[in-house]
């Protein structure tokens, strides 16, 4: 008993007195208005649905994950959502491992009614088999740093955490269309949740003083405080619950102020939400189109990129940067060879003039360079050899259907096949392929060119089908 | 027979580190470590008053809490604990503060592979920050083993999964001596020889496991420079958080 009194952070007198002086006339310890919210920061892990957030010097964690569970009895067309707070030990001194304690169950059950019976999360579209089979949803919530105002700050990284979490996608099949098949993240893309509105938390603290509330206090504030409120709205003017658990009595015209601010707040707070994921969200897409051209950046600049993308063989890499030099040379005679069309001669410009930038290494400058490219590749103005063209065409067609393993079944076809070939047929067949899926890396851009391709792919789809398998 | 890892590594390569001190404000001490996609977080609080009732009050103690990243605590967390504690004890210099507990909190951001090495890294450096007394710093690396007997350093978690077996070590840190002739020994062997943790998982030979520990020495001597050009500059201009 006398260990944990020694333990525990106790907030001297004279601090106590000081911030409460302060906040009489306005001011608060930190330099910020009464009504602002520290700085808010959102920082997204490697995998889908994990973030963290920073609130000031508070720092939450909150990871998603989905697992198939039997719905429950009286509702057996929804799926579950749960939320596990953790206030981790390393938080604050005072928190205990083991059983939660009444703050952190207060938390828990404030962010689970703004989130869960605002109904937030389409819970509906989490069925695969009704009263058999449905996604429970679990968000882990663990509480890292405690700078003050942990409810906010778990509110954010729980959304934060839920709008970027991806479920795999899973069909029905079997018999009679009973068995339920989860098709793994390489096979299908995984698919986003439906989240309708997003519930902001925003806290007041009251102190002794009637007149006195800050918003966002940070611990040393809590510590002085008498009371608290948390309110949990969404920017469709809905409020979503309220929290005020005992502690000081407040006047009601305050109590309508406070929902006043807390509308502007939650608003700044959800278009910084919203800004972050789709910033997140298209990194994503570009990560995705990446692991399709990391060979071409390859052939094109010559030097490795990120070792760390698991998806690209490092076979691959070996077998193309070996040949680097002496493609960019069969490249450029190819390129002479063609002069009898002029717009080959464009295209040949173009290809050397990004194989000269390539130097840079810049996956986005690629696509811009090559977009002259595709649109004046005409293959059947001369005498192009069969194989180049099939199997340039084969690689580029299973991409645009943006499968993966396929994409990597082609990239190994198309290097198992030049071992075989003579030396001089790998190296036609490989800028073939790179050209190819440039192509397929403009179709990701969806640029008028698209339009007039499809006529091609239709006719040579039998040859291709033959070759691509 | 070459192995190709799906990164591109050759078996003798790390994956890229980076520590970073002093992450969190409330706790003490406080360590970020990550290798390639593995990050664990590592706290620590202390000296606090008083130990718990099967320690002995006359040395300073360590407590370690695993926080795994979903789920609940299982055996396997329990077991990381208690490996991490037995790993800290020895490398802490317990007679200083004796009826102390410190407590070294740790958080897995994410597992992808040797998880265990990447927190006794994060929670070396942890300590470190503190200011908690150590005798030497210790540097934990993983070697696993292939089918065809090749030893590889720093699996990711599919090859972990792959390998026929895999051992986590922990090494005390490379010594700097200013005085060059002088090296510490310990029973007429240098001290830089000796292993402080092994944990092995699977089955390998005798052999093997030599084999394994060679190479993780020669391992150790790239990771403790790291980890010493990481910490040192910090060092003069660090204040006491404690209290």
């Amino acid at each position: 008993m006398e260990q944990r009194l020694a333990n525990t952070w106790r907030m001297t007198v004279n601090e106590k007195k000081f911030i409460e002086s302060a906040l009489v006339s306005g001011l608060r310890v930190d330099g910020r208005n009464v009504y602002d919210y520290r700085k808010l920061s959102i920082n997204f892990g490697k995998e889908d649905g994990s973030a963290e957030v920073h609130l000031g010097q508070t720092r939450v964690m909150g990871i998603v994950t989905s697992q198939l569970v039997q719905p429950y009895r009286d509702r057996p067309n929804e799926g579950t959502l749960s939320i596990f707070t953790e206030f981790s030990p390393m938080a604050d001194p005072s928190f205990e491992p083991g059983r939660p304690g009444e703050f952190a169950v207060e938390l828990g059950r404030v962010i689970d009614r703004g989130l869960r019976e605002s109904r937030a999360v389409d819970t509906e579209s989490l069925c695969v088999l009704a009263g058999k089979l449905v996604w429970a949803i679990r968000i882990d919530l663990h509480i890292l740093d405690n700078g003050g105002n942990l409810v906010d700050a778990a509110n954010v990284a729980a959304l934060a955490a839920l709008s970027t979490f991806r479920r795999p996608e899973c069909s029905l099949g079997g018999e009679n269309g009973q068995e339920v098949i989860v098709h793994p993240p390489e096979a299908r893309e995984p698919l986003p949740l439906i989240i309708h509105h997003l519930p902001i938390a925003v806290t007041f603290a009251f102190f002794s003083d009637e007149s006195t509330l800050v918003v966002d206090p940070t611990h040393q504030e809590e510590a002085v405080m008498a009371g608290r409120m948390t309110a949990t709205l969404n920017t469709n003017g809905d409020i979503c619950a309220i929290q005020k658990a005992g502690g000081e009595g407040v006047p009601q015209s305050v109590i309508m102020h406070c929902l006043r601010i807390a509308a502007t707040k939650a608003a700044d707070v959800t278009v910084k939400i919203r800004d972050t994921v789709e910033a997140y969200n298209t990194e994503r897409a570009l990560r995705k189109i990446k692991r399709h051209s990391a060979p071409v950046a390859l052939d094109v600049s010559g030097t490795l990129p990120n070792l760390r993308k698991n998806q690209v063989k490092s076979e691959d890499q070996r077998e193309v940067s070996g040949s680097v030099g002496t493609q960019v040379e069969k490249l450029k005679l190819m390129n002479e060879r063609k002069n009898s069309d002029q717009s080959n001669d464009i295209e040949g410009k173009v290809v050397t003039k990004s194989l000269e930038q390539g130097g840079t290494n810049s996956k986005d400058g690629n696509p811009r360079s090559f977009i002259g490219g595709p649109s004046s590749w005409n293959p059947y103005s001369r005498g192009v050899d069969s194989d180049f063209l099939k199997l340039s065409l084969a690689s580029r067609d299973t991409s645009k259907f943006s499968k993966k393993q396929k994409g990597s079944q082609s990239e190994k076809s198309t290097q198992q096949a030049s071992p075989k070939g003579s030396a001089e047929d790998m190296k036609a067949i490989s800028p073939a392929t790179e050209s190819a899926k440039i192509a397929s890396q403009t179709h990701g851009e969806k640029t008028l060119k698209d339009a007039v391709k499809p006529k091609h792919k239709r006719k040579k789809k039998a040859p291709s089908a033959v070759d691509g398998s | 027979m070459e192995i190709d890892r799906a990164d591109g590594r050759n078996p003798n390569q790390l994956r890229p580190l980076s520590c970073s001190r002093g992450v969190l404000n409330r706790a003490h001490g406080s360590a970020s470590w990550a290798q390639g996609s593995t990050q664990v977080l590592a706290a620590v609080y202390g000296p606090k008053a008083g130990t718990k009732k099967n320690e002995n009050p006359e040395k300073a103690s360590v407590e370690v809490i695993w926080k795994p990243k979903t789920g609940q605590i299982g055996k396997q967390e329990k077991e990381y604990e208690m490996v991490l504690k037995r790993t800290l004890q020895s490398i802490c210099i317990l007679t200083i503060h004796p009826n102390t507990t410190t407590s070294v909190i740790v958080q897995v951001v994410h597992d992808d592979g040797a998880l265990l090495p990447c927190a006794i890294n994060a929670s070396c450096a942890a300590l470190v920050d503190a200011g908690i007394p150590l005798k030497h710093l210790a540097v934990a690396i993983c070697c696993c083993l292939a089918d065809s007997g090749l030893v590889m350093l720093d699996p990711t978690k599919l090859e972990e999964e792959k390998m026929k077996a895999f051992v986590y070590l922990v090494l005390p840190n490379s010594i700097l001596s200013v005085l060059p002739e002088e090296s510490s020994s310990v029973k007429g062997e240098q001290m830089e020889q000796g292993l402080i943790t092994s944990v092995t998982h699977g089955v390998m030979s005798v052999d093997d496991y030599l084999h394994c520990l060679e190479r993780g020495r020669a391992a150790t001597s790239k990771m403790s420079d790291f980890l010493r050009r990481n910490l040192q500059p910090q060092l003069s201009s660090d204040s006491s958080k404690a209290g």
